[in-house]
């Protein structure tokens, strides 16, 4: 019996190996839009997308992508940590990760491990420590919830930054457009004696 | 009877046959036949043990037959437990014994299985107000160990409250209770035997002691009619059949249940002896949570107790090894054990039994004790029950405060999983609503939802399905997060009540925090930033995305795209550090506090 667990979890861990954690998707991003993405640089042999239900506010999704080996999930990871890279829109680029194994929803429990726990009565030295400890890791997930709003204020800041620049340089872009179209440029060119015909 | 020659094997016979069938008429079907002392009749309700389930499957008797290679089948229409089908029943309240009848087609309707999973037989009520129906006496009703009124359609996944024509091709008037109401009396006493029979096979299964307990069921044929002579309460032999099966059945209630507290053996005794009276008391289902193995090991020693305060010390040495070990024991020394068991008895119950040497009546009695003797092993040999209490003695210790409690896997942790849950975001979302949604906190992240399960189990005596949370980039390194879901609201209620009152050290030195919490779950205004595209050209860009697949493609260094993908690659590596600096931070504080542990 333990031989088996160790088994499945050693194959468990196998698949771990060849699994990309991917992030910053875009909630556009589906299952055959993530498997044609990453079947450039391998087989995708699965797509699970990891629901989030904790954070506050969440507007990407994140996936596990298994690849036919280990190799193939490394060469993913440095082709996308190499160069940005789109899916779905952009300019936002993901980013791969190797999988961990908590990340997995069906892992199986680890062989060889005993979980022990007691209730502390209010009497016992270690009861006022054990509060203490209580409301020092609701302090910290509040400062990580807290951090993860901050991070998505930035996030909108620049998206909204980056918009504003693309929109002024398409204005550009326009107004250069219309000089040669409505003919402004041909008159100016008039005016200065200039040739501006390419022949 | 016969098989009193077949003390080693379990006894089998075929009774009643049915006619021929299969393709080549070699194939015989069967309406009854006697496996191990117990008689079956199609149509019964039975229990089926599996190995590594705590509690036994229970399904009825849909076609009995034997192949032409000897091998015996029978067709089980399952029936469900509540729990089993706890997603789909909808917030519908349940009996704690109700028990639902599959019906509809599809996976885990019925299958067909072996005669000898056969487990004993089980008293499974109908107590619809089907016009079909029979209506069961209220007598009938306080012996059932289990109702059923609904069917669960495997097919559409629901329950329906009505009872439909025909079932797996059975018409559904021979599922529902027999029409004659005398014979519905017989048959719960059979029943009661066959209680004793999961006891029996159990043993035999995990215990050399097998012949012992035949042998103990062999006696059992020869004290009906002695007991019908010393009790003279019986008019005929099947009466006195119907006490001593009901004997065993209170017997086997009391072990197997744990219930009738504070009840003392000698009461136990004394309704054995009186034999068709079987307290109420002892008489629950066993949805409830089975016995607590203490109390049993209580009765047990109290029983000891009060045959040796009643008699020779000296024989209750003899009486212990019967009741834990006696294959090959000499007929001798059951005989005196028997003597000393009657004479137990005789005091323990009411003078209304009454005192005979004979040896017939002795043997009687020695042969109630010798079935209880594998009753009282069954607890102890048999392992989940065994696991069952433990889960039992660990609420208690939880009760207790500053124990160390060891979580091992739930009794019920695996369950059958015929039937897909909902998906989790549904479920999560009903739970919410319903305020049996409870984020647990704290856990190591490594914990797997069943161990979830195990501690919120072992912990709370509560069952609850969890769904740890997933790790992703952004999540806490040090805390580990879990949804649970409980079966009611003062469940959630109490848990989190406890948590927030008491702490729950995890040996990892982690405190447990409970907190009824909103989940987030996907709704569609949430917005994607960086993702743009020039306005004008949106409405185009998006015709062209529509049903677009291949939208990926690495960004080339010399365009505004690049630079600004650059921008994002910052913001990401300034938000990953930021993180990693705090829960650096984090992690040390905590490691601070949990070092002032003392018990560590």
């Amino acid at each position: 019996m333990g031989s088996e667990k160790d088994e499945q979890f050693a194959m468990f861990e196998e698949k771990v190996k060849r699994t990309v954690y991917v992030d910053n998707l875009s909630l556009q991003v589906t299952e055959p839009v993530l498997r044609t993405a990453l079947d450039q640089f391998g087989t995708v042999v699965s797509v699970h997308f990891i629901p989030n239900y904790t954070e506050p506010i969440n507007s990407s999704q994140c996936a596990l992508v298994e690849m036919k080996d280990s190799k193939e999930a490394k060469s993913v990871i440095t082709v996308i940590a190499q160069f940005p890279f789109m899916m779905s829109g952009m300019p936002r680029p993901v980013r791969a990760r190797p999988a961990e194994v908590e990340m997995f929803d069906d892992r199986p429990v680890k062989p060889g491990r005993k979980i022990s726990f007691r209730w502390l009565e209010s009497d016992d030295p270690d009861f006022e420590v054990a509060r203490q400890i209580k409301r020092l890791s609701k302090k910290h997930v509040a400062e990580a919830a807290f951090l993860v709003k901050q991070h998505m204020a930035e996030e909108e800041k620049l998206a909204k930054q980056q918009q504003e620049t693309l929109k002024g340089n398409y204005k550009k872009y326009e107004i250069v457009d219309s000089v040669m179209a409505d003919g402004t440029a041909r008159r100016l060119a008039k005016h200065y004696n200039m040739r501006i015909s390419d022949d | 009877m016969v098989e009193t020659e077949q003390v080693e094997n379990v006894e089998f016979q075929w009774g009643k046959k049915k006619g021929i069938g299969g393709k080549k008429k070699d194939v015989t079907f069967y309406e009854s036949f006697t496996y191990d002392g117990v008689e079956y009749f199609l149509y019964d309700s039975v229990y089926l043990y599996k190995e590594g389930e705590p509690e036994p499957y229970i399904g009825k008797l849909l076609k009995i037959w034997q192949n032409p290679d000897k091998t015996k089948k029978v067709k089980i229409l399952w029936f469900f437990r509540s729990c089993e089908i706890l997603n789909y029943l909808g917030g519908v309240d349940t009996r704690e014994n109700e028990l639902f009848l599959a019906s509809g087609n599809g996976i885990g309707l019925a299958n067909i299985n072996s005669l000898e999973v056969l487990a004993g037989k089980c008293n499974v009520l109908c107590i619809s107000n089907d016009s079909r129906n029979p209506q069961p006496s209220d007598e009938a009703l306080k012996k059932a160990d289990f109702v059923f009124c609904r069917t669960f359609d495997v097919g559409k996944q629901e329950v329906c409250n009505e009872i439909c024509d025909k079932i797996a091709g059975v018409e559904v008037k021979l599922l529902l209770n027999k029409a004659d109401s005398s014979k519905d009396v017989k048959r719960t006493d059979k029943d009661g035997k066959d209680a004793s029979g999961i006891a029996i096979v159990n043993t035999q299964l995990e215990d050399p002691s097998g012949r012992d307990i035949s042998n103990g069921e062999l006696t059992l044929t020869t004290n009906d009619s002695s007991l019908e002579k010393s009790t003279k309460e019986n008019v005929d032999l099947k009466g006195s059949i119907e006490k001593s099966s009901n004997e065993e059945k209170s017997s086997a209630h009391a072990i197997e249940r744990g219930i009738g507290m504070g009840k003392t053996s000698s009461i136990i005794k004394h309704e054995n002896i009186l034999g068709d009276k079987v307290p109420p008391k002892l008489k629950i289902d066993s949805n409830e949570k089975p016995g607590n193995a203490k109390d049993v090991e209580g009765r047990v020693k109290s029983l000891r107790e009060s045959a040796e305060v009643e008699h020779r010390p000296a024989k209750k040495t003899k009486l212990d090894s019967s009741v834990q070990l006696s294959p090959g024991k000499t007929e001798n020394d059951i005989e005196k054990l028997g003597v000393d068991h009657n004479n137990g008895d005789t005091l323990a119950s009411s003078p209304k039994a009454l005192v005979s040497e004979d040896a017939s009546r002795a043997k009687n009695v020695k042969d109630s004790h010798e079935t209880k003797g594998s009753f009282l092993k069954k607890p102890k040999l048999d392992e989940k029950p065994t696991k069952v209490s433990n889960g039992k003695n660990l609420k208690a210790s939880s009760l207790i405060h500053g124990e160390v409690v060891e979580v091992t896997r739930r009794p019920d942790a695996d369950r059958s999983r015929w039937f897909k849950g909902l998906p989790w975001e549904e479920r999560i979302k009903d739970a919410h609503e319903q305020g049996t949604l409870v984020l647990i906190q704290n856990l190591d992240p490594s914990y797997t939802s069943g161990e979830v399960e195990d501690i919120v189990w072992h912990a709370f005596n509560e069952s609850c399905t969890a769904k740890m949370i997933q790790k992703t980039a952004n999540s806490m390194p040090h805390i580990g997060q879990a949804y649970v879901v409980f079966k009611t609201k003062e469940a959630a209620e109490k848990v989190v009540r406890k948590l927030h009152e008491g702490c729950l050290l995890l040996a990892n030195g982690s405190v447990l925090v409970g907190s009824f919490e909103t989940p987030h779950l996907s709704s569609k205004k949430q917005t994607f930033f960086g993702h743009h595209c020039i306005d004008k050209l949106r409405h185009q860009m998006q015709r062209e995305m529509k049903g677009a697949v291949s939208t990926s493609h690495c960004s080339q260094p010399n365009t505004i795209e690049y630079d600004m993908a650059m921008e994002w690659c910052l913001l990401q590596e300034r938000s990953e550090l930021v993180g990693k600096q705090l829960f650096k931070q984090q992690e040390e504080e905590l490691r601070k506090l949990k070092s002032k542990l003392k018990s560590r």
